[in-house]
Order: structure tokens, then C-alpha cells, then sequence
């Protein structure tokens, strides 16, 4: 019951994502999308700014509603879902966010904590957050351990440093017990060497632990040298899906290239 | 090995980051809660006692409508009563409440600019925005410091007042006309926007500032050219806030004497006529509900254009 046995399943079936463009004409962040991501899978994203790396994950974690197409989460449309279903769902899937997104003058205890608010009601929270149980503790204190900063436990999380607080945000994500782990653009918050660590640290978790893993990066050695799977975003479009043997250098500098260069 | 990790978490617990200060306020703001409810004389029993009760009955009867007093209900009748009201003061009256409320934002505006921009450390100071280059002559510092303390004290002086006791000093001077309650809402609001447009100023992003400043621009034209249009919608957003404010303001000083809702709200309570007094009451509250619309909407507009 603890660990779901298998990763989850994505599928993308001609997703459209448009957003307003602040008074001028709609752009399709994401147009035309389809695409399958299998149990346990480990992909990396590649691709420009606003080539639709971050709507795509945020897609996949149901924090943003497509205006076309059906995306399916281990065989259920989160397009329609109940408020509790989705709820379920968004639950398995942990997500690392680009600007971490943790909640700063909480203890980091309490931030690896509400990876679970997905599970708990709204007073079982409030006492998990005030009055954590030993169980709680230990569980939160063998992350931290995990991703390498046990001492931290009980500072607060703003004294932390950019690359802790990564640490702390990947801790909460797992605490969720996920089935899937999501990570946008996991190396722009730290140092290139650090990146490498964080890029790896991703890759060996969700490994041990079965987990889809769903990566978006600017940088191209990190995601070859990682993932035996890429997908090249371009203008909302999927440019390339193959392994990194079948991508050479054209296809990447083809997907960088300026649009009216 | 989990004994061991419970230890540890023991440890780490116990040398755990903690704040004395943030203990000894909730302390202290229990202790405080306490005492107010126990200490303030606010008994409970006082508020439901048999002879107020009988008070409020006979309240409830009065605030019926005269004409309908006795009868049966009229619509046709109600209506009339409540359109006579309306042309005999009621219009009048919450034309000058909201005339009032404009006038006063605006002058509360144009003050609030003046104290507000020179209360802004960003802004004024010797060299504002980059480093600078040569250590600035003491006196030119001083200056400096002095008129940003001066400029925060006048405003926190005009703040310390409440509008109702600006009000009352007025009235004693100018005599019972609209002036008062424009200069008392001005004044102290000038005093509310002064100091939000200077946190505005301060807590704006200081990049383009310092870009426009290290190709040589002035201070002032930094200021106009930099900081007032990166911080206009913040600006707009306070000053629709507070407008909003003064509208309700401006009813409730009519209890001074001066001619806006409030002195008839009081006129028709002195002459024991509580169905008038109601009446206007909700056509107050009507007036601060349309004010409230039109900020919230004007406030909109603004949020959605910047």
C-alpha cells in the first residue's frame, strides 16, 4: 500500500493549449500535441523558452486545463474528472517546480510534510503541520537523508540555500508517495556542477522507486547523458521523440535555431 | 536504527532555530484578550436586558413608514413617501457626499504626492539609486535624512488625526459648510496615500531606475519617467481604495452639521422621526455600495492594464 508497484502511465491525445496573449491574437503554447509516456519511463524535454516545456508538465499534473484534446493519466481523462478525482490524482504525481515554490518561513519539516495535504483532510493537516507525529518525522527526516541534508530538518526553510531548498522541494515531492515525479527545468536554481547532481539525484530516485520520470531542460549534454528518451518542443509542436543516439547534433540545433533567423 | 533516528531527530529538534520574540507576542496576545473581555467592562448581560428590549420593540415600530403606520401595507403609498424623501433631501444630500468624497481624493491626492515622494528613501537621498561615487558632505546627508524623516512625520501626523476630529477642528474655523469635511477626508487620507505611495516607491524594482540613472538621468526624471509608470497601477489601485473610503466617510460626517446625508440621518433621529432616519441610512448605504462597485470595477480596469 505504501508504494504504488508501477509508475504512471501519460497519454496526450492532440492537445491544444491557448492562452489569450494579452490582447493580441491567441497563442498556442501547445498545439497539436500527441504522445504516450510508458510506467517507469524516464523523459527529458528539450527545447527553447516558450517552446511549451512547462505547459506540457503542467499538463501532465493537472494544474492546466487543455483547450483541445484529451490527456489520460493511467487511463482516466483528467479533462473529466470530479474536483475529488483530480484531487486523487494530482495527489500521485509530485512535481519539482522551476522557482521550487516552497513555502518560505515554514520549517522544512513542515514543507516536506504537505507533500501529503493531497491525502489529508483539513484537520488532520493542521495537526500534521503543528503537532507532527514521530512516524512523520522519521519519514520526513529518511527524505532529507535521501537527498542529503538530514541536519536540516527543523531550520527554516528561507535560511536555506538554493540548492538545499531544491533538495527540500524534491523531499516533498516524494513524500507524496508519488507515482510519477515531474521536474521543471530542475538545474536553473543552481550551480552547473550542482545540476548534474540534481539532474542525477531525479534519475536515481525515480528509479529505485519505479517512478515515471518527467524532466524539462535547457540543457542538451545533461538530458543525453541522463535519459534514454527525448522529446524536442518546438512552437508548441513535438520536433523530435528518440532516443539519444538517434538525435544528432542538427536536430537540437534545429530546434534552437531562431524562428525568423 | 529507527531508536537511532529518533535520537537524532531528538537532537535536532531540541537545537532547533526558535524565536523568543514571536513566543512572547502570542503570550501577550492571549494575556491581552483576556484582559478585554474580562477587564474592558464588556458584560454580556448588558446587552439584553428587559428594558432595552422593550426599547428595541418599540424602535421597530417607529421605523415603519408614517403614512403606513397603523395600515395595512401600501406599495403605491411607500413609494410616494420614499420619492418625496428623495427629492426633498435625499438626492440633494448624496450629491454633496459624493462631491465631497472627489474633492477631498483629489486634494488628498496632490498633497499625498507632495509628502510621498520625498518620504521615499529610494528617492530622496544624495546620490538615489546607484552607489556613490564620492562620499556625500555630511550636511548634504543630513539634509537629506531630514527631509525624509520630516516628510514621514507630518504625514503620521495628518494620519494621527481621525477624519471626525479633522472634521470638528474645521467646522470650529470655516462654519458649517462642505469645506470642512473635504479638508478634514483630504488631510488625513493625504497623510494614508502619502505613505503607501512611498513603500510603492520603495519596494519598486530598483533595475530600471538605476539603468535610466547610469545613462544620466535626473532624479526627477527618473521618477517621472522610471518609477511613476512602473508604479501608476499600484498608485491608481490605493487611491480608488481610498475614494471608496471617503464616500463612506463623507456620510458619516454629515453628523457634524455639515450638509451631506449624515446631518439629515441626524436631523430626522433629533426629530424622532426613525422611518426617515432608516430610510436615509439605506440610501447611504446605497451610495457606498454604488462607490464600492465603481472602485472595485475602475481598480479592475487598472489591474487588467497593467
Amino acid at each position: 500500500m505504501s508504494q504504488p508497484p508501477t509508475g504512471s502511465r501519460f497519454v496526450l491525445e492532440g492537445v491544444v493549449v491557448r492562452h489569450d496573449g494579452g490582447g493580441g491574437a491567441p497563442i498556442n503554447a501547445l498545439d497539436g500535441v500527441a504522445l504516450a509516456i510508458e510506467p517507469g519511463e524516464a523523459v527529458a524535454l528539450v527545447g527553447p523558452s516558450g517552446s511549451g516545456k512547462t505547459t506540457l508538465l503542467s499538463l501532465l499534473n493537472g494544474s492546466t486545463r487543455p483547450s483541445a484534446g484529451r490527456i489520460l493519466v493511467d487511463g482516466s481523462d483528467l479533462t473529466e474528472l470530479s474536483p475529488r478525482q483530480l484531487r486523487l490524482v494530482r495527489a500521485s504525481i509530485g512535481t519539482v517546480h522551476q522557482d521550487l515554490a516552497l513555502v518560505p518561513n515554514l520549517r522544512v519539516s513542515q514543507n516536506v510534510l504537505s507533500g501529503r495535504l493531497g491525502r489529508l483532510g483539513f484537520l488532520a493537516s493542521v495537526r500534521t503541520m503543528l503537532w507532527p507525529s514521530a512516524e512523520d518525522l522519521r519519514s520526513a527526516h529518511a527524505l532529507l537523508e535521501r537527498v542529503g541534508i538530514p541536519e536540516k530538518l527543523f531550520e527554516r526553510t528561507d535560511r536555506l540555500s538554493g540548492g538545499e531548498r531544491q533538495r527540500v522541494a524534491i523531499a516533498r515531492a516524494l513524500h507524496q508517495q508519488p507515482a510519477a515525479l515531474l521536474a521543471d527545468e530542475p538545474v536553473s536554481s543552481v550551480d552547473p556542477a550542482r545540476a548534474r547532481d540534481a539532474v542525477g539525484l531525479l534519475r536515481e530516485l525515480s528509479r529505485e522507486r519505479g517512478l515515471t520520470l518527467v524532466v524539462s531542460l535547457h540543457n542538451l549534454d545533461l538530458a543525453r547523458s541522463f535519459f534514454p528518451r527525448l522529446i524536442g518542443l518546438r512552437g508548441g509542436r513535438v520536433a523530435f521523440d528518440a532516443p539519444p543516439a538517434e538525435v544528432d547534433e542538427a536536430a537540437f540545433e534545429a530546434l534552437y535555431e531562431l524562428a525568423d533567423g | 536504527m529507527s531508536a537511532a533516528r529518533d535520537a537524532e531527530i531528538g537532537r535536532l529538534w531540541r537545537s532547533r532555530p526558535r524565536s523568543r520574540f514571536a513566543r512572547a507576542s502570542v503570550v501577550a496576545m492571549l494575556g491581552l484578550v483576556a484582559w478585554a473581555w474580562i477587564g474592558g467592562g464588556l458584560v454580556p448581560s448588558e446587552l439584553l436586558s428587559a428594558r432595552r428590549l422593550a426599547n428595541l420593540e418599540r424602535f421597530l415600530g417607529e421605523v415603519t413608514p408614517y403614512p403606513l403606520q397603523g395600515r395595512t401595507f401600501d406599495l403605491g403609498v411607500a413609494l410616494r413617501w420614499a420619492g418625496d424623501l428623495l427629492v426633498e433631501r435625499g438626492l440633494a444630500a448624496a450629491a454633496t457626499t459624493l462631491a465631497i468624497s472627489v474633492a477631498a481624493i483629489v486634494l488628498a491626492a496632490i498633497v499625498g504626492a507632495v509628502l510621498g515622494a520625498p518620504a521615499a528613501r529610494t528617492i530622496a537621498s544624495p546620490e538615489p539609486w546607484l552607489p556613490d561615487p564620492r562620499r556625500p558632505a555630511a550636511p548634504v546627508a543630513f539634509a537629506w535624512r531630514g527631509l525624509v524623516t520630516g516628510s514621514r512625520a507630518v504625514m503620521i501626523f495628518l494620519r494621527a488625526i481621525p477624519e471626525y476630529l479633522w472634521a470638528f477642528l474645521f467646522l470650529a474655523m470655516l462654519g458649517p459648510t462642505a469645506w470642512p469635511a473635504v479638508l478634514a477626508l483630504g488631510l488625513h487620507n493625504a497623510g494614508i496615500l502619502g505613505k503607501l505611495g512611498a513603500e510603492a516607491a520603495e519596494n519598486a524594482s530598483r533595475r530600471e531606475p538605476q539603468a535610466l540613472r547610469g545613462l544620466g538621468a535626473s532624479r526627477a526624471q527618473v521618477v517621472a519617467i522610471g518609477l511613476l509608470p512602473m508604479t501608476l497601477p499600484r498608485l491608481l489601485l490605493y487611491f480608488f481604495y481610498r475614494w471608496e473610503t471617503c464616500v463612506r466617510e463623507a456620510t458619516v460626517l454629515g453628523m457634524l452639521g455639515i450638509v451631506s446625508l449624515g446631518y439629515w440621518i441626524q436631523d430626522a433621529r433629533a426629530r424622532n422621526h426613525y422611518d426617515e432616519m432608516v430610510f436615509l441610512i439605506l440610501l447611504g448605504a446605497a451610495i457606498v455600495l454604488i462607490g464600492d462597485v465603481v472602485s472595485a470595477v475602475a481598480r479592475r480596469v487598472v489591474r487588467r492594464a497593467s
